[in-house]
């Protein structure tokens, strides 16, 4: 499972697909402030890219993968 | 109308005849990277050009067909660029004719015909048809198509740097996730991916109301490498995205970047980068006064009129003119003056009145004339010191007389290529509609020749290389069963001979049976049949230029042609010229017309009849020579002679003019022959002069009822004869 979910926050972890659109969809819904942790994925699908736009959720940690860091409009918003 | 206007017009024509040529090439060889470019450039600086002026169906039109090209030149659609098609190339060419038009238009009225938005509608949708996708078609070329990169961050800006870039405008499908697509997977083949900007392409909606496998978001893009680097990335989803060449320029506010046009800014770096391209001095050369012009012409509509001088001093390279165009005009005009010295000022051609010519013409010919009077005179002299000088102040009269003469004659002079410009459409077009194959030859367009023949030539022209297609060359298929290549080849040959000027057509096709055609001239009723059957094979073949020999129906069964060729005939005729077919039956035909260099002067044989001088124009003159009286045959009062193994009907000049026979007896009789186009005619005259160069005036005031006579001149000598018109007098 790419993205492991932990209470409120989400780990994303290597290749995460559009497998993980509908339960991430489900989780952030479901959860009042989602955290999220991308620094360990490799690859984000674009479902999952709008799904984290559309819910604006914490981000823990931004992307260490060069390519997203530079290219997804996340800035880390964490503390 | 301004003067910016005037000039678009110009260029306008120009860049069609181009594109036209572009096009043409194109269509011939797919693969022809030079044209395509060629083609896309026309396209490209038509819209631009047209954009300063209020003439939207215009540029709209301009734009697709740039946005078509584009597909074409970049392959957008799929791995390898599409390939020109003939039903492209006739939307195009659709496009082109329509601009053609509207030039025309705009410099007779000044404006678009009313119906321009229209006509622009339904060739925009033409073109949109067929290769180019409905998505990409609505879609602006270049930096227009491209508005977001001229409204850059700051920040984004200093990311991405500047010079030439590839944008790309990816709006993935909503279901695409449902196909395997991830959009931004796809960014990650992108090279040196400068920026990438992911937005949504409509409002987000909350979550709850989110469906995770509809995909609302769109991605931009600009990446230093060049469009055919890029363009793979993006093989999979062709009709999803738009990727255009632009170019920012440097970060620095210049009053370019900050004019409120973007369009006009990105019009001036495009100017810039036009002068970086690579290409030999003389194409440098002349790419930095097109330049020149266009960015005098931009700065002065966007209100800031600047010295040509400084323009043109600033265009020597892309570094110069930016710093020109950051700087402002005024800056460094002491450095710019010297350069603008050297800088190769663009040819003007020189309009004059075709009167003044025809004055001027006359002039040198009244004076080539009364030079004439001079030689008689200096005889008159005698042997002298007088007589001496007289001789060499003549001599040297003589000789700048003759120059005077033809510099006047070379100012009238064009390049043939006026005519030949509009056969490689003519040869495209009919040749697919008639469903043949045909490669078209030209030579000689260089042959210079006196704009009044180019008139003269232009539409026999048209009917002989339409007769050639239409009757000479074979279908595929009949080529084929007679071992010839696929292809027939049309050649259209121009060349200078002696005093004049020769232009051929010749086709490889079927030729024209001389058996057929005497057989149509005795159907048709204007031949015996013994007559028809003496004709020699030579003479069979000249029936095609008979009036009233060829109509459509009768000739549709010859292998022949005939359409028109009488008409040929009668142009090439009135001009002073001749018309020559050979034709072997199975390999082909070649119609040569001659004509001479200019109708201003015109050459003449002088003949005597009742004690007055004529002339005859040379052009007519197959030969002169003395026939004994015993040889003239004659049945009842027509007379005839045997001249060069043929029988040629003689006519007496004295009788054609109404003046009494000779009574004088003699034992030769003077005969000129002359070639008129329905077979030669022997003319007994009293006696054959000098060959002279003569100014033609026509007959005026109540002279000019008079039939049977071309005109007037003067004889160098100064006396007058009557130029007579043989066709007439018959």
């Amino acid at each position: 499972m790419p993205i492991r979910y932990d209470a409120d926050l989400a780990r994303f972890e290597a290749a995460c697909t559009v497998e993980d659109a509908l339960p991430l969809a489900e989780w952030l819904e479901a959860t009042a402030v989602p955290r999220v942790d991308l620094s360990a994925c490799t690859e984000l699908h674009t479902a999952l890219l709008q799904l984290l736009m559309a819910a604006r959720p914490v981000v823990d940690a931004g992307p260490e993968d060069a390519f997203l860091a530079r290219v997804i409009p996340l800035p880390p918003t964490g503390p | 109308m301004s003067e910016l206007f005037d000039q678009f017009v110009v260029e306008a024509q120009e860049l069609l005849e181009t594109a036209g040529a572009a096009l043409l090439a194109l269509e011939r060889d797919p693969a022809d990277r030079a044209s395509v470019d060629e083609l896309f450039r026309a396209f490209h600086t038509l819209k631009g050009a047209s954009a300063l002026f209020d003439m939207a169906p215009f540029t709209r039109l301009v734009h697709a067909g740039e946005d078509t090209l584009s597909l074409l030149r970049d392959g957008r659609r799929g791995m390898t660029p599409a390939l020109m098609t003939p039903e492209l190339a006739d939307r195009l060419f659709r496009a082109l004719d329509q601009c053609a038009r509207w030039v025309a238009a705009l410099e007779e009225a000044g404006a678009l015909p009313a119906d321009a938005a229209e006509a622009a509608e339904g060739l925009v949708r033409g073109l949109a048809g067929g290769e180019v996708a409905a998505g990409a078609a609505a879609s602006g070329g270049e930096a227009d198509a491209f508005p977001w990169v001229a409204a850059l961050t700051d920040a984004e800006r200093a990311a991405v740097g500047d010079g030439a870039l590839t944008a790309i405008d990816y709006t993935p499908d909503p279901e695409c996730f449902f196909t395997g697509d991830d959009p931004l997977a796809l960014f990650r083949r992108v090279p040196d991916l400068r920026l990438l900007r992911i937005e949504p392409s409509e409002p987000l909606p909350p979550l709850a109301q989110m469906d995770p496998y509809r995909c609302i978001l769109r991605f931009r893009a600009l990446s230093g490498a060049g469009m055919e680097a890029v363009t793979p990335a993006f093989r999979s989803v062709p009709d999803q995205v738009r990727i255009g060449s632009v170019t920012l320029a440097a970060a620095a506010v210049s009053p370019a970047a900050a004019l409120p046009d973007s369009l006009a800014a990105a019009m001036l770096e495009e100017q810039a980068r036009i002068l970086d391209l690579p290409g030999s001095t003389a194409e440098q050369d002349s790419r930095r006064a097109a330049v020149a012009r266009a960015v005098a012409a931009i700065l002065t509509a966007l209100g800031q009129p600047t010295e040509r001088g400084a323009v043109e001093a600033a265009c020597v390279d892309a570094g110069t003119m930016r710093r020109f165009l950051a700087d402002g005009p005024a800056e460094k005009p002491a450095t710019a003056e010297p350069r603008s010295a050297s800088a190769p000022v663009p040819r003007r051609a020189l309009r004059v009145e075709p009167e003044r010519m025809d004055a001027l013409m006359a002039l040198v010919g009244e004076l080539s004339v009364v030079k004439g009077q001079l030689g008689p005179l200096v005889r008159r002299a005698g042997n002298g010191e007088m007589a001496r000088d007289l001789k060499s102040f003549s001599a040297r009269l003589d000789s700048l007389v003759g120059d005077l003469r033809h510099a006047a004659l070379r100012l009238r002079l064009l390049p043939l290529a006026r005519v030949f410009d509009p056969l490689p459409r003519l040869v495209r077009d009919t040749a697919r509609r008639l469903d043949k194959n045909v490669e078209l030859v030209l030579e000689g367009a260089e042959t210079e020749a006196d704009k009044d023949i180019l008139d003269v030539l232009g539409e026999p022209l048209l009917h002989l290389v339409r007769n050639a297609l239409d009757h000479g060359i074979e279908t595929p298929e009949r080529r084929a069963a007679t071992a010839k290549p696929p292809a027939g080849t049309l050649r259209v040959r121009a060349f200078q001979d002696k005093g004049g000027v020769v232009v051929e057509v010749s086709d490889d096709g079927a030729g024209i049976d001389p058996a057929a055609m005497r057989r149509a001239a005795v159907a048709k009723g204007l031949m015996e049949p013994d007559a028809a059957a003496a004709l020699s094979d030579t003479d069979a073949v000249r029936l095609v230029f008979a009036p009233g020999f060829s109509t459509a129906g009768s000739v549709s069964d010859l292998s022949g042609r005939g359409v028109g060729m009488d008409a040929v005939r009668a142009a090439v005729e009135r001009a002073g010229g001749r018309v020559e077919v050979v034709s072997t039956p199975g390999s082909g035909t070649r119609v040569r017309l001659s004509l001479p260099l200019t109708l201003s002067i015109t050459r003449v044989v002088v003949v005597e009849a009742a004690g007055s001088l004529y002339g005859i124009p040379v052009a007519l003159v197959g030969g002169v020579q003395r026939v004994p009286r015993a040889e003239i045959r004659s049945v009842k009062r027509a007379e005839s002679v045997v001249l060069r193994d043929r029988v040629v009907p003689l006519v007496r000049l004295r009788r054609l003019l109404a003046q009494p026979d000779d009574e004088r007896s003699r034992e030769t009789v003077c005969v000129v022959l002359a070639e008129l186009g329905d077979g030669p005619v022997a003319v007994a005259v009293d006696d054959v002069g000098e060959r002279a160069d003569v100014v033609l005036r026509p007959m005026t005031g109540v002279l000019r009822g008079l039939r049977g006579y071309a005109g007037t001149a003067v004889l160098g000598d100064g006396r007058l004869i009557l130029v007579l018109d043989l066709r007439e007098l018959l």
